[in-house]
């Protein structure tokens, strides 16, 4: 896996500057400098984050009430899960949910990021407005925010009223509640937008000069040197977009109370796997299926890398 | 930050602990050692315990407070309370489980008990009781009993017991017509009385909930018509046909506009006093018997004047539809200070002071004299006096107490509600749903 | 992408060219409030039913309707063992000390992965990503039962302490996915000056990766200030609760909801972070700016 997964940070990494004297002695002093770096991360890999992994790598395969010690059971965890219909439910939500969430944040925050880098009033003003939803986190205030908003008596319905038309509850539609749960994703975007400026603002203005002068229009200035500049964060944003949206929990335990209801419309795979893990006393499926996603991200990360090659334009080569 | 060798090497320790115990975890016995070991929790109280309960600020405040007076009636203890909301209490204390620390003392209900009761995990009580140590003469012996696991050893002492009620709102129920059901109705009484009322409720407003859903109801509904949730073996007590039959009468409620629609009960906040029977957009609804205070609370902010009371569930012929849901003390076999944990649970269950400062706040007192102290306080709301005295009567009707099999909160709740969902919403008819229902919970109870 | 145009780049604003600039601000600044009113309304709604009875929180959509009252700040400051003031302060100390354990240790490994070169580069950058594909329900038990064996129940050390070892492994790729946009030259020259990487790291990366650093800091911010389950788990005693533990004792589906309170210190509890992000945005998003390049 490891082979796959990173390709894009060395193959295209610069290397070989040294002459050929040298290059051993300071490629033997690098690694050394690099070893005084990466220290903490080691240590912290080493004993905290390793042990653990491994531990829930092991639980995968076994049966864990968490109450008392596990026994293993070798692959009966991963088998159990083909039939199991709240399982498959999950996974479908969870693709659901990623595939139309994911896009629509990109895009939003790009737009909105871009509109707020240009030279105006009240800049810093709106900035931090924008950036407001996503300071309220998992607040245990959002549940009842939702609801006032998406409700049977809420604010959308009311505004709907004002043109004749009526609608039910959102929250409470099996066919419309993950949409609220994707708008509330969404109504978040200030994160992914804050790193989307801060990469604008290292876009060197000489290229849009230089673009000017050769007659460049907005568009194409924008499709030429902008998105180009910021492939590395467009990237970051799109690759973490995804695993974050694989993993989401917080928005669908909230607003959902913790079912995933109503008639498992937004039964998160996480959501799903807590249910199993602490509800139900069913560690040992719960890590399954942890590892089970494990695999499927590593495939996504791995195939982000493969194609970032293609498009991703880093300042350091 | 700094590093001392100790400290790291304690991590290490740590990590390769883990890993230890992920290689050697094999086999071995549920719950480990001192199975069957009676410990009678005698012995000097004094030291340290931790004392853990679910429940909002108001309760911690008061349950602070008894542990204030603990401490003080207990010279040498030091008792740290550690609180959290229900769900969040439940995944914390599932994990000191995990990892054998668990508090001295802990509260369960009779839902969860047997989770713990079947790994071995809690002491049993009664050694504690013949020697002198808990003190269970003042608890009808009915309550009492609600803490008993399968094996009839009692897990968890009693303090405070809940139950369900029928919440009536009569400002509504004026409105529509219709009189307050009479002492001892049963279930078709009750489908008349929404019925009737369905027919002339102001605009907005419902009989009652879609409450095919709700594991408390219908609890109600099997003991009215002689049936129970549970057998001996802890194995479903009732037939699909039961199920199909009770879920059929909600909904021909539902398809006749009696019950709320089945959107507007998904998006419902779960508190009672968020419902929209706190609200006045019901007529009734089931409600913790508890409840009344902070419904009544809300109403009276909405201004309109209306008023609401409680009454038992309905009965039938085989007896009163109502159960005790009582929560209580138990004391993990991991405890260290046995001694001072049973004083605790003592005290907080039988101390008059005590009982008083708590003000059964989470459900009626179960110890008489306690009750009957804060019956007798004139600073006793109606509201909470009313809640008191139904208890007093449910209890004189001697309701049957329970024995929940592991997994019941786990798995019997969640799936009861999420197979009425898809009846609900259309997805499956209620045969199917009780089929399916039925084989998901004889699939995860016991485990 | 010729490398040289970078040399020396000026931060002004893109120019553009706009035929009309007083429409076009009326249009945008109408446009932005818009969508502003429209995303903020539950939040001032929010705020709005702080300042309600308790009783009254839920009575209609509108911002003012109801009695006004400021019980709920008064009542849900001083509510809990301790009060607001004390789990404010702790909130900030766990805050802060994060900030500055993921700010170190994020930095240092993101400069190795993006700037150096060593053995089994490529295998630990995979298993960096590796870690941030396991959902944390399922280490949470192992996690717990190894800072038990630790003694560390009850301290701040299991909230603090992993974010000086750099386990936040979404922080080190960010970083290192800013650095990487940066120009190798900047670091060849400051070599040729004679400075060694711990001289690069610190005079040349850091300031120009100013923006990814007050990001780290923002996004850090926001998530120890909000972190609900760490506390939980591993904070029992009411001296040490954080401001989110103490948020959730509102709300009790087995008792009485007070959402006035709950909404009231919500609020409060957002105001930190905002005036963080108000003194850090600069940093966040101009940092480059002032320092410039040369």
């Amino acid at each position: 896996m490891t082979e796959r997964l990173a390709p894009g940070i060395m193959a295209d990494a610069p290397g070989r500057r040294w002459s050929r004297g040298t290059k051993n002695a300071a490629k033997r002093r690098e690694a050394g400098v690099a070893a005084l770096f990466l220290t903490p991360w080691m240590l912290g890999l080493v004993l905290l984050t390793l042990g653990p992994m491994l531990y829930s790598l092991y639980l995968a395969f076994t049966d864990y009430d968490l109450l008392s010690p596990p026994r293993w059971v070798g692959l009966d965890n991963f088998t159990a899960m083909a039939s199991d219909p709240r399982f498959l439910a999950s996974a479908g939500v969870t693709f659901a949910y990623v595939a139309v969430s994911v896009p629509l944040l990109l895009v939003i925050s790009m737009l909105v990021a871009l509109l707020l880098n240009t030279k105006m009033r009240f800049l810093t003003g709106y900035r931090a407005l924008f950036y407001l939803p996503s300071l309220l986190g998992a607040s245990v205030a959002i549940a009842a925010l939702w609801r006032q908003v998406f409700g049977d008596e809420g604010l959308l319905n009311a505004a709907l009223a004002i043109f004749g038309i009526e609608h039910g509850s959102w929250v409470g539609d099996p066919s419309t509640a993950l949409g609220t749960i994707v708008v509330l994703s969404v109504w978040a975007f200030g994160s992914t937008m804050i790193i989307f400026l801060a990469g604008l603002r290292q876009v060197p203005s000489e290229l849009y000069e230089a673009a000017a002068v050769d007659g460049a229009g907005r568009i194409r200035r924008f499709f030429s040197i902008t998105v180009p500049m910021l492939t590395p964060l467009i990237f970051f944003n799109a690759l973490m977009g995804t695993i974050n949206a694989f993993q989401a929990f917080t928005g669908a335990y909230v607003i959902s109370g913790g079912t995933g209801g109503p008639v498992n419309s937004t039964l998160f795979y996480t959501l799903y796997l807590y249910q199993r893990g602490f509800a139900q006393l069913d560690m040992g499926y719960a890590s399954a299926m942890a590892w089970l996603l494990v695999l499927v991200l590593a495939v996504f990360t791995a195939l982000f890398f493969w194609s970032a090659r293609y498009w991703v334009f880093y300042g350091d080569k | 930050m700094k590093w001392t060798r100790r400290g790291l090497g304690a991590l290490a320790l740590g990590t390769s602990a883990l890993l230890l115990a992920g290689c050697s975890g094999g086999g071995g016995n549920a719950g480990g050692g001192g199975g069957g070991d009676a410990v009678d929790g005698t012995g000097e109280v004094t030291g340290a315990i931790e004392i853990a309960w679910w429940g909002g600020d108001a309760r911690n405040e008061k349950t602070n407070a008894v542990i204030d007076m603990f401490e003080e009636a207990n010279e040498g203890v030091t008792a740290n309370g550690q609180s959290a909301d229900f769900q969040g209490y439940f995944d914390r204390l599932n994990v000191q489980a995990a990892s054998k620390s668990l508090p001295c003392a802990v509260q369960l209900q009779g839902r969860q008990v047997n989770d713990y009761t079947s790994r071995d995990l809690l002491l049993p009580l009664d050694p504690m009781i013949e020697a002198g140590v808990i003190d269970v003469s003042d608890i009808p012996e009915a309550v009492v009993d609600t803490g008993r696991g399968p094996d009839g050893n009692l897990y968890f002492l009693p303090y405070g017991a809940a139950y369900d009620a029928v919440g009536v709102n009569t400002t509504l129920a004026q409105q529509a017509g219709v009189e307050l059901p009479a002492e001892g109705y049963d279930w078709d009484d009750f489908v008349t009385f929404l019925e009737d009322a369905a027919e002339n409720l102001p605009e907005g407003t419902r009989a009652i909930d879609s409450n095919g859903g709700r594991p408390n109801f219908f609890i109600g509904w099997t003991q009215a018509n002689g049936k129970t949730l549970f057998d001996e073996d802890g194995k479903l007590g009732f037939t699909e046909d039961d199920l199909v039959e009770y879920w059929t009468m909600w909904e021909d409620l539902r398809a006749a506009g009696v019950t709320e629609t089945a959107e507007r009960t998904a998006e419902e906040p779960s508190g009672p006093d968020q419902g929209y029977f706190a609200n006045g957009q019901l007529m009734t609804d089931t409600i913790p018997g508890n409840a009344l205070t902070p419904v009544t609370a809300v109403l009276d902010g909405k201004g309109q004047g209306h008023e609401v009371t409680t009454i038992p569930y309905p009965s039938g012929a085989e007896g009163s539809g109502n159960a005790l849901y009582p929560s209580g003390f138990a004391i993990p076999r991991s405890c260290d200070n046995v001694p001072t944990a049973a004083a605790f649970v003592n005290f907080f269950t039988n101390d008059l002071d005590a009982g008083l400062v708590f003000a059964s706040d989470n459900g009626a007192a179960t110890n008489t004299k306690v009750l009957e102290a804060q019956l007798a306080d004139p600073a006793l709301s109606e509201t909470k006096k009313h809640e008191l005295e139904l208890f007093q009567r449910i209890v004189e009707n001697d309701p049957p107490s329970i024995v929940f099999p592991p997994g019941y909160q786990a798995t019997f709740e969640a799936a009861f509600r999420q197979a009425y969902e898809q009846v609900a919403f259309g997805r499956q008819s209620v045969e199917e749903a009780a089929a399916s229902f039925i084989a998901e919970a004889n699939a995860g109870l016991g485990s | 992408m010729t490398t040289t145009s970078i040399r020396m780049p000026r931060r002004i604003f893109p120019t553009t060219v706009v035929k009309h600039p007083v429409l076009f601000g009326i249009v945008r600044h109408t446009l932005l409030v818009c969508l502003l009113v429209v995303l903020l309304y539950p939040l001032l709604w929010m705020v709005a039913a702080s300042f309600r009875p308790n009783n009254e929180i839920f009575n209609g959509l509108g911002l003012f309707t109801g009695n006004f009252t400021l019980d709920n700040y008064v009542n849900g400051w001083g509510a809990g063992q301790l009060g607001f003031s004390q789990y404010f302060l702790n909130s900030f100390l766990v805050t802060a000390l994060s900030i500055v354990g993921n700010l170190i240790s994020c930095s240092l490994t993101a400069y190795a992965f993006a700037r150096l070169e060593f053995p089994f580069k490529r295998t630990l950058f995979a298993i960096l990503l590796g870690t941030m594909l396991l959902p944390y329900h399922v280490t949470l038990v192992p996690q717990y039962i190894l800072f038990n064996e630790l003694d560390w129940i009850n301290t701040y050390l299991p909230l603090v302490v992993p974010k000086f070892l750099g386990t936040e492994a979404f922080f080190i790729f960010l970083m290192v996915q800013f650095i990487r946009t940066l120009p190798r030259e900047l670091d060849e020259s400051a070599r040729l000056d004679g400075a060694g990487h711990f001289g690069i790291f610190a005079r040349i990366i850091m300031p120009l990766a100013l923006p990814a650093i007050g990001t780290t800091a923002m996004f850090t911010f926001i998530a120890s200030w909000n972190d609900f389950l760490g506390p939980l788990l591993y904070v029992n005693r009411a001296d040490l609760q954080t401001v989110p533990l103490a948020l959730q004792t509102f709300l009790d589906s087995t008792g009485e909801n007070a959402f006035g309170e709950l909404f009231a210190m919500s609020t409060l509890s957002l105001a930190p972070i905002v005036g963080f992000f108000i003194v850090s945005q600069r940093l966040l998003i101009e940092g480059i700016a002032t320092t410039g390049m040369k």
